[in-house]
């Protein structure tokens, strides 16, 4: 990268695309944003003040070494034999405060902040999800790719259910 | 609610039950599920009257640990004192009743009220009531006792902590019964106990209690709720997913095992299925050692797969993952759950992971089966207004395969349930719910009979 705003603008541009191939259900165009040796994680908290920190030891919502768990999650979308996804819910993410760090070799460290309002057309409700993400971003065939994603998710005390496309 | 306004509930609640065993009919009324005048009087006379779980005593393990958690509508707190007691209170200054501790669990040696200072120690003691030499008390008010109030019973069994509002309860192990069978072989697959894994689980849903009571005993529902799991875990067997950091259990080969239930007093029953595939489980790599302390046969069930509900509050499933359940009435059709991944103390690091992934492949709110449960929960309120049809037809499977007493799996177990079912997986029994309904029956009459000679 030339500079930090280039950076910037390349990570927003690339967490923005994520956001919108989830949103309109672009599966493999999401799924094609990842390495394959990615690693996608979303801790649950260990209490009211701290977030588990070791996979390995503590639970998460969704914790994955490798892109086929994603795969997992999308050919169970799409069987349309999961009632969770039928009807899928209406999905719009917000990605704001996007802050980067250059680790050199071309890799992007990228924190941000979101927010998702999703519309279960099986409740008629609406619901907000929101946290951080952190993104570590490497280059990959066709430009920058997602090496690892963090979700923390702030309000844990989960509507129901939630999938990829909640966080 | 009338009773509490002073005039006597009118309901004859056996009208919402339709128990004629000798003529093979068990049907429940709509109105358990809907009926917000009923679920008022549950929580009076279930959920407030019967012991509900509270959370396991390695939760609170070192002195001034504490635990919160609820008792129908009442919050309610789990203290070790500073000698290792552990007390368990109302979460309710005795000043003007602000709720004391907000957090669901941590580490004070004392509990200070938010409002107007009170505080407390960890064996609920009231040891400062500010500025209470200037407060111009009357002798009365020094002669009350200020202390938290305890809860009126409190009991464990193997490290699981109840709690009840009802001093008269019978005590928590002769409670239990003869379902301790089916609690030890919860409890007793750590030599050194069982712990929760660190990470919080807990989700709502929209829909009442008593569908994921029932759930939690329900595999009939399986193969139709459950078919993007089975898939998923077959493609992955079948190296049509690359997904290898997790070997989640293939139902389809439990379709064609062996099953059964038993039921129990006070609502108590259990589901069982022998495991086609014993060495998928983490507690299977150190089995040998587990076989030495508890023997062969408990050694042997604690590999197949069961699920126990101790009505109403908690069930302790071990059929995908070992998981206890806990459940939380919050209004008719709105429910609180808990998921907790429960593990031997001390196991090694290796077992510990593979655990923990099974557990995220399934359970909680954002696995891949569990989300799948909870919607068809959401469709059964949805789907069942009050009104037009007043009964279910959901709890007939096995009738005419169900025995009064044990059986003769019973009797190798060395228990006496109320009743007993052994046979095919594909019976997918129905009347292992016929334990809980009774249990409402008989906790509701009891509770609306005891309210009226007050
Ligand atoms: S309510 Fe607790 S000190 Fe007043
Ligand atoms: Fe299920």
């Amino acid at each position: 990268m030339r500079d930090d705003a280039e950076a910037v603008q390349a990570a927003s541009a690339l967490l923005a695309e994520e956001a919108a191939a989830v949103d309109e259900r672009r599966w493999d165009d999401w799924l094609a944003l990842y390495l394959p040796d990615c690693e996608y994680w979303t801790p649950c908290w260990k209490d009211d003040d701290e977030l588990c920190a070791d996979p390995r030891s503590e639970l998460s919502h969704v914790y994955y070494r490798g892109r086929a768990g994603l795969e997992d999650r999308v050919w169970r979308i799409r069987s349309g034999k999961s009632p969770a996804s039928r009807p899928m819910p209406r999905t719009l993410h917000t990605i704001a405060n996007v802050r980067v760090r250059a680790l050199g070799d071309g890799r992007l460290e990228v924190a941000s902040n979101w927010t998702n309002h999703v519309f279960s057309l099986r409740t008629r409700d609406t619901e907000v999800f929101f946290g951080r993400y952190e993104h570590t971003l490497a280059p990959g065939d066709g430009g920058l790719r997602i090496a690892r994603k963090k979700i923390v998710l702030l309000n844990d005390l989960i509507p129901t259910y939630i999938d990829v496309y909640q966080l | 609610m009338r009773a509490e306004s002073g005039i006597e509930p009118v309901h004859d609640f056996s009208r919402y039950l339709d128990d004629r065993p000798q003529d093979g009919v068990f049907r429940v009324h709509r109105a358990l599920y809907t009926d917000p005048e009923l679920f008022e009087l549950e929580l009076r006379y279930v959920w407030e009257r019967t012991w509900v779980f509270l959370g396991l005593a390695t939760q609170v393990r070192d002195p001034h640990d504490y635990l919160t958690g609820w008792i129908g509508r009442q919050p309610v707190l789990v203290m070790r004192d500073a000698g290792g007691r552990i007390g368990a209170f109302l979460n309710s200054c005795r000043h003007r009743g602000a709720r004391l501790c907000a957090s669901e669990s941590g580490n004070r040696k004392y509990l200070v009220c938010p409002y107007h200072g009170w505080a407390y120690d960890s064996w609920g003691r009231n040891v400062a009531l500010k500025d209470h030499q200037h407060g111009c008390y009357a002798p009365a008010f020094d002669a009350e006792d200020h202390d938290l109030v305890p809860l009126p019973r409190f009991e464990s069994y193997k490290g699981l902590l109840f709690g009840c509002l009802d001093a008269e309860v019978e005590p928590l192990e002769s409670h239990l019964g003869e379902a301790r069978f089916f609690v030890d072989l919860v409890m007793d697959q750590g030599a050194n106990g069982m712990e929760f894994v660190p990470g919080r689980m807990k989700y709502m849903y929209r829909g009442n209690w008593k569908l994921q009571a029932e759930n939690n005993l329900d595999n009939y529902h399986l193969t139709s709720t459950h078919p993007s799991f089975m898939e998923v875990v077959k493609r992955r067997r079948e190296g049509e997913s690359a997904n290898e950091q997790v070997r989640s259990p293939d139902f389809a080969q439990r379709l064609s095992r062996e099953s059964g239930m038993f039921t129990f007093r006070n609502g108590i029953a259990a589901i069982w299925v022998r495991n086609p595939a014993p060495q998928d489980r983490p507690l299977h790599r150190g089995i040998e050692a587990v076989r030495r302390r508890v023997g062969e046969l408990r050694a042997e069930w604690m590999l197949n797969l069961r699920n126990l509900h101790v009505y109403p509050s908690v069930q302790l499933a071990d059929s995908t993952s070992l998981i206890i359940r806990t459940i939380r009435p919050l209004a008719v059709d709105r429910t609180e759950i808990g998921i907790h991944c429960l593990a031997p103390v001390g196991e090694d690091a290796e077992s510990r992971e593979m655990r923990i992934r099974q557990h995220e492949d399934f359970f909680g709110a954002s696995g891949l089966a569990n989300p799948d449960d909870s919607v068809t929960y959401e469709d059964c309120q949805i789907g069942s207004p009050p009104g037009v049809l007043d009964w279910h037809q959901g709890y007939d499977r096995g009738m005419t395969a169900t025995l009064a007493g044990a059986n003769d799996l019973a009797r190798e177990f060395g228990i006496s349930p109320v009743t007993s079912l052994r046979g095919p997986f594909k019976i997918q029994n129905e009347t292992v719910f016929h334990a809980g309904h009774r249990e409402w029956l008989r906790l509701m009459s009891e509770g609306a009979s005891r309210e009226r000679r007050r």
